[in-house]
Parts: C-alpha cells; sequence; structure tokens
C-alpha cells in the first residue's frame, strides 16, 4: 500500500500524537524512576504524577483525588462495577444496564450475574436512545448500580445522563450511576459535578494517547471496594506497579485535547458533515444509523449501503489504504450480525451493509474526500456484482 | 492469531470472474438470503446435447469469500458437463482458491449449493427430473452436511456433533446437537440449521437441542 493511510476508526484505537510520545520519552528511558519521598528522583516522579493527575481532573472538573490512572477501560470499567456492587451487597443486589451497553461492560455484568448479582437490561430506541421508561420500571428497593454507555460506540448516540440521573434519584435510596465514557471523552464536554455521574471510564487510546492506559474516576463519598489486591503505591483501588510514561502520555494527551476542545469539536463537527453529505449526494440507497448529525457525537457516522455487505466494502477500502469499521456479521468472530443493530430494531441486511467512520486529530479533509471517492467506486462496484435491489436502482 | 485471505482469494474478490446475469439463463438457482447474510444467483447456459455448460454467471450479495468462491466455482464448472460440474465439492473449491479460514468455509458451501441447486434447476426444466424434498433422515442429514462449524471450518455431521435426528409422524424434526451452550457459534448454527430444514416445505417444526 503505497498511498497515505486514511484511518477513520479511532472508536477502535488511534495513532499515538507525537507530542505524546516526545513527552513519554524521558520516562521510557533516562527518568525511569518510580514515585518516592525525600529523593530528587522520587519526588521528581511524584510530582509528574500530581501533575498528570490534575490535568486529568480539570479536563473532566473533578478533584485530583478522585482520578485513577488504570490500565485501559475494561481495567477501569472492573474496577468501579465491581467495586460499587461489592461494597454495597449488604444493601443489594440489583443493577441496571442496556441491552445495547458495550460489550466489555456487559462482560462484567455476566461475571457478576455467576456470582449471585440480578441485573435488569432496559432497551433503546431505533436511534440508539435509552428507554427512560423501562428505567424508572426497573427501579428496585435493592437497586445500587446503573451503568450505560455515554456515546454509544455503534450508533453515536449521547445519552442524557442528567435525564438518568433523575430518574434514579426518585428512589429512596441512593442509586449510583456509573458511564463508561470511552466514546465520550474529549468528544463533548463532560462535567462531573454537574452530570450526575458518581463514576466513569475513559480508555486513553482512542484519543492520540498511549495504548493501555485508562482512567477511572470515582466521585468522593462512592462505596466502592477494592477489587485487586497489592502494594498500594498511588491507589487504593490500582495497587500495583505504576506505569508511568503512561501516565505522562496519558496528561500530554488529555492537555492536547483539551487546549483547543472548542475548536476540535467543531472541527470533527465540519468533518462529519462533509462525510455525510458527500455520501447521499454521491451514493444512492443509504441508512444513516444513529441520531441525526447535529444530535450524535460529532466524531462518528455509521451508514448502511443497501444491497451490498460490509466486510467486501471494508476490504476494497483497505486495498485504498483506507480503514473502517463494519457491523456485519461476516467480519464477525461468530458470523454474527451486530447486537446493537439488532437491538435497535434493525434487519439482518441493514446491519450487514453498515460501515462506522470514527474521527480524531489527525482526521483531515482531504482523508474524508478520499474515502468518498473509494466509497462511491466500491458502493458501485460491488451492486454491480449484487443480485438485490436491481428493480429498485 | 491471524485470520486472513490467501493471494488468489484476495485476486478472485478484486477481479471475479463470471459476474453478472445470462439473458434467457436455461436455469437458474439461487442460495442464502439476505436475512442469512450470503446469497447467491448462479445462471447457467446448457448446450442440451452434450449437457456441457457453455455459459456461467453469478451475483453475490456478501462478502470477500463469498465472490471468491462463487468465481472460482463458475470457472471450474464452465466447459464441463453436467455430471462434472455436479461432483466439484466445497474443499475442492476451496483448495482451489488455496485454503479458507475456517470461519469462511461456509462460504464454499453455499457456491457449490448454488451450482448444484442451478443444474437441478436445468435437469428439472429439460429433463422433468423431480427436484426432491421428500423428509427422510438421509435427506435432511444431506442437507445438514451442509452446516459448517465456524470453529473449524467442517461440517456438523463429519464432526459428529450432530447426535440424533428425528422426525415425528407430524413431521416435526427433533436435531440434537453436541454443543455447548456457551459456544460462539451456536446462534450461527441454529441459523443455518433452520434455514437449511427451510428447504423441506412439508417440515412441521425444527427443533434444536444441546446435549
Amino acid at each position: 500500500m503505497s498511498s497515505k493511510e486514511v484511518y477513520l476508526d479511532s472508536c477502535k484505537t488511534s495513532r499515538l500524537a507525537p507530542e505524546v510520545l516526545d513527552a513519554m520519552m524521558p520516562y521510557l528511558t533516562d527518568k525511569y524512576w518510580y514515585p518516592g519521598s525525600f529523593t530528587s528522583i522520587g519526588t521528581e516522579i511524584a510530582e509528574v504524577i500530581e501533575n498528570a493527575q490534575e490535568i486529568v481532573a480539570k479536563s473532566l472538573n473533578a478533584k485530583p483525588e478522585e482520578i485513577t490512572f488504570t490500565s485501559g477501560g475494561t481495567d477501569a470499567n472492573n474496577i468501579a462495577i465491581q467495586g460499587i456492587l461489592q461494597a454495597n451487597k449488604e444493601k443489594g443486589r440489583h443493577f441496571i444496564c442496556s441491552t445495547i451497553s458495550h460489550p466489555s461492560v456487559l462482560a462484567v455484568f455476566q461475571g457478576l450475574e455467576k456470582q449471585g448479582f440480578e441485573g435488569t437490561y432496559i432497551s433503546a430506541n431505533r436511534d440508539g436512545y435509552l428507554n427512560l421508561e423501562e428505567l424508572k420500571a426497573a427501579i428496585r428497593p435493592d437497586t445500587i448500580l446503573a451503568a450505560f454507555t455515554h456515546i454509544n460506540h455503534i450508533l453515536g448516540t449521547i445519552q442524557d445522563s442528567n435525564a438518568i440521573r433523575d430518574i434514579l434519584d426518585q428512589a429512596d435510596h441512593k442509586i449510583y450511576l456509573f458511564m463508561d465514557s470511552c466514546e465520550s471523552y474529549t468528544k463533548i464536554p463532560i462535567n462531573v459535578e454537574e452530570s450526575g455521574i458518581d463514576s466513569l471510564s475513559i480508555s486513553v487510546h482512542k484519543f492520540n494517547g498511549p495504548k493501555g492506559m485508562g482512567i477511572l474516576y470515582v466521585k468522593n463519598g462512592t462505596k466502592i471496594a477494592p477489587t485487586q489486591f497489592g502494594i498500594v503505591r498511588l491507589y487504593k483501588l490500582k495497587p500495583g506497579a505504576i506505569n508511568v510514561p503512561g501516565i505522562v502520555g496519558t496528561a500530554k494527551a488529555v492537555e492536547m485535547a483539551f487546549s483547543d476542545f472548542d475548536k476540535q469539536i467543531e472541527r470533527y463537527r465540519d468533518l462529519q458533515t462533509l462525510l455525510y453529505d458527500e455520501i447521499i449526494k454521491r451514493i444512492p440507497d443509504t441508512i444513516l444509523n444513529g441520531p441525526p448529525i447535529g444530535e450524535r457525537s460529532p466524531a462518528h457516522l455509521n451508514v448502511t449501503f443497501r444491497f451490498i455487505e460490509g466486510e467486501a466494502i471494508m476490504m476494497m477500502l483497505d486495498f485504498d489504504n483506507i480503514h473502517v469499521e463494519t457491523g456485519s456479521a461476516c467480519s464477525s468472530q461468530n458470523l454474527q450480525p451486530n447486537y446493537i443493530l439488532m437491538n435497535t430494531g434493525r434487519t439482518h441486511e441493514e446491519s450487514h451493509g453498515s460501515v462506522r467512520f470514527t474521527l480524531d486529530r489527525f482526521v483531515t479533509t482531504e482523508d474524508i474526500l478520499k474515502t468518498v471517492d473509494a466509497l462511491e467506486k466500491t458502493a458501485k462496484e460491488l451492486r454491480r456484482r449484487s443480485p438485490l435491489g436491481k428493480k429498485e436502482q | 492469531m491471524a485470520i486472513k485471505y490467501s493471494e488468489l482469494v484476495i485476486e478472485h474478490f478484486k477481479n471475479p470472474h463470471n459476474v453478472g446475469t445470462i439473458d434467457k439463463a436455461d436455469a437458474s438457482a439461487t442460495e442464502g438470503s439476505p436475512a442469512c447474510g450470503d446469497q447467491l444467483t448462479v445462471y447457467l447456459k446448457v448446450n442440451p446435447e452434450t449437457q456441457v455448460i457453455e455459459d456461467i454467471k453469478f451475483q453475490s450479495y456478501g462478502c470477500a469469500s463469498n465472490i471468491a468462491t462463487a468465481s472460482i466455482i463458475t470457472d471450474l464448472a464452465l466447459g464441463k458437463t453436467l455430471e462434472k460440474a455436479k461432483a466439484i465439492s466445497w474443499k475442492q473449491a476451496a483448495d482451489e482458491l488455496g485454503g479458507l479460514p475456517p470461519v469462511k468455509m461456509h462460504c464454499s458451501v453455499l457456491a457449490v449449493d448454488a451450482l448444484r441447486s442451478a443444474i437441478k434447476d436445468w435437469e428439472h426444466k429439460h429433463l422433468g427430473t423431480q427436484i426432491e424434498q421428500n423428509i427422510t433422515k438421509k435427506n435432511l442429514v444431506k442437507e445438514l452436511q451442509k452446516v459448517i462449524y465456524g470453529k473449524v471450518g467442517v461440517d456438523i455431521v463429519s464432526l459428529k456433533l450432530l447426535k440424533y435426528i428425528g422426525i415425528d409422524e407430524k413431521k416435526n424434526v427433533l436435531i440434537e446437537l453436541a454443543v455447548s451452550k456457551d459456544d460462539p457459534f451456536i446462534e450461527d448454527l441454529k441459523n443455518e440449521i433452520n434455514e437449511r430444514m427451510e428447504k423441506f416445505p412439508d417440515v412441521a417444526s425444527v427443533k434444536i437441542s444441546l446435549v
């Protein structure tokens, strides 16, 4: 592949920003030390970590002590969900989740169900908005935790955490609200003081930071038990070795995302609008999956190309060094169509032809135009081969 | 482990042979459905004297391996007598492509199935051969031999995952599979089995139990 790579899959992972690598490099080489007291090298690292924690806390309007660095989004999800449920199990063993949650969150709950916890999974409408009437009905006297995905990774739907909080507050006891914010952080503003969220998880490699890094926010006063045990150097919830270069890289990626946050969001919106407008202008028979542009995540688009299959589209684009994701059963490990598309009322065929495009700071206008050119060519060629839709075209 | 396509699959996907339809085709057949993922239609032109396939075309709604297997199967059948074309196996088609990942083996089955069905259609139209749809255990098992377990890319009959098949007097079919309920391919297997059983219009219901 000779042409410049176009990568439209930040929901999966993203390129490490060179500035982030530069920031990390000293801590991978000369400054390999651990935090400590009194010594010059120990205190230097301790201050670096404190600074990183402050940078992240500020981006969420949280307090530095409410931030824990983890080894990824899944790690943060596990620590928060298991920790809150385990710490409160005398009060109850019931949680509320949704049928369109991220698989990494669903997996935690499936594990907990085997340990005697009980869940209610509320549904979502065609655009991916949670059915709040179902949420209301799901609350029980023994409900401890509600956990939802802040921005759905397949549909780009933004859930209103305040509306969820209002419903949870109608219960006569405290129900914690956990948000998987892996897709929302750096894409929409999050203010933990005003959002009604008690705990959230963040994945750093989705916004041009290092892989293997996550951020866990736990509001002060939340009753949470540790789920991992070892030497507590920094955080009681995350004992063990400290990934100093990862923490430094995380802070740099956060700093970059928030130093020009509004400008970045506007840029995402422009690129997303351009991508969608060009697709519908140039390619017939498409379906937008998820809420309309302007209402959905600014860095996310999901379109079904009717009469053709997503893995074939994805591979054709791959030949042109353009990288996207599909909800097609053909490209899944167990040959099943994407459960989120199916759980929001789509047909197999609609899921089959779906292609997801997600943005990060490196995506350019040129990338978008190149992608639409390739999509137009691909759709035409695959539709020539397809037995479907001939009468309608 | 990296699951990837062979160079030949990629080549046939990029530049498939025999794509399209045949004007006034002598026979055709469609296998699969958009609801199950893949759909393939094969069109034939057959010399009635020699029974040689003189032209063959396909249309595919499917993934790269679906298109590539349709391309290779039509290449293999072109110029062959119907008898020889019928003998092309899905394993042979996969081998001709330099192999297929296990999870994609079902594409080869679909391609062979569509070719054989198109040949049956020709035989039905031109020789008056009846298309057999009798519900016998033998016929049902023959269809179930086309259900591929995606983990290893082999059919459920050869793998002995099909433990029992029974037909009661009301034509309800009971199938027992030796597959764990946590198996990631369970939904795929159920869909495939149900799809296969739909070929027998007289089957009243299909019940699949895991043993």
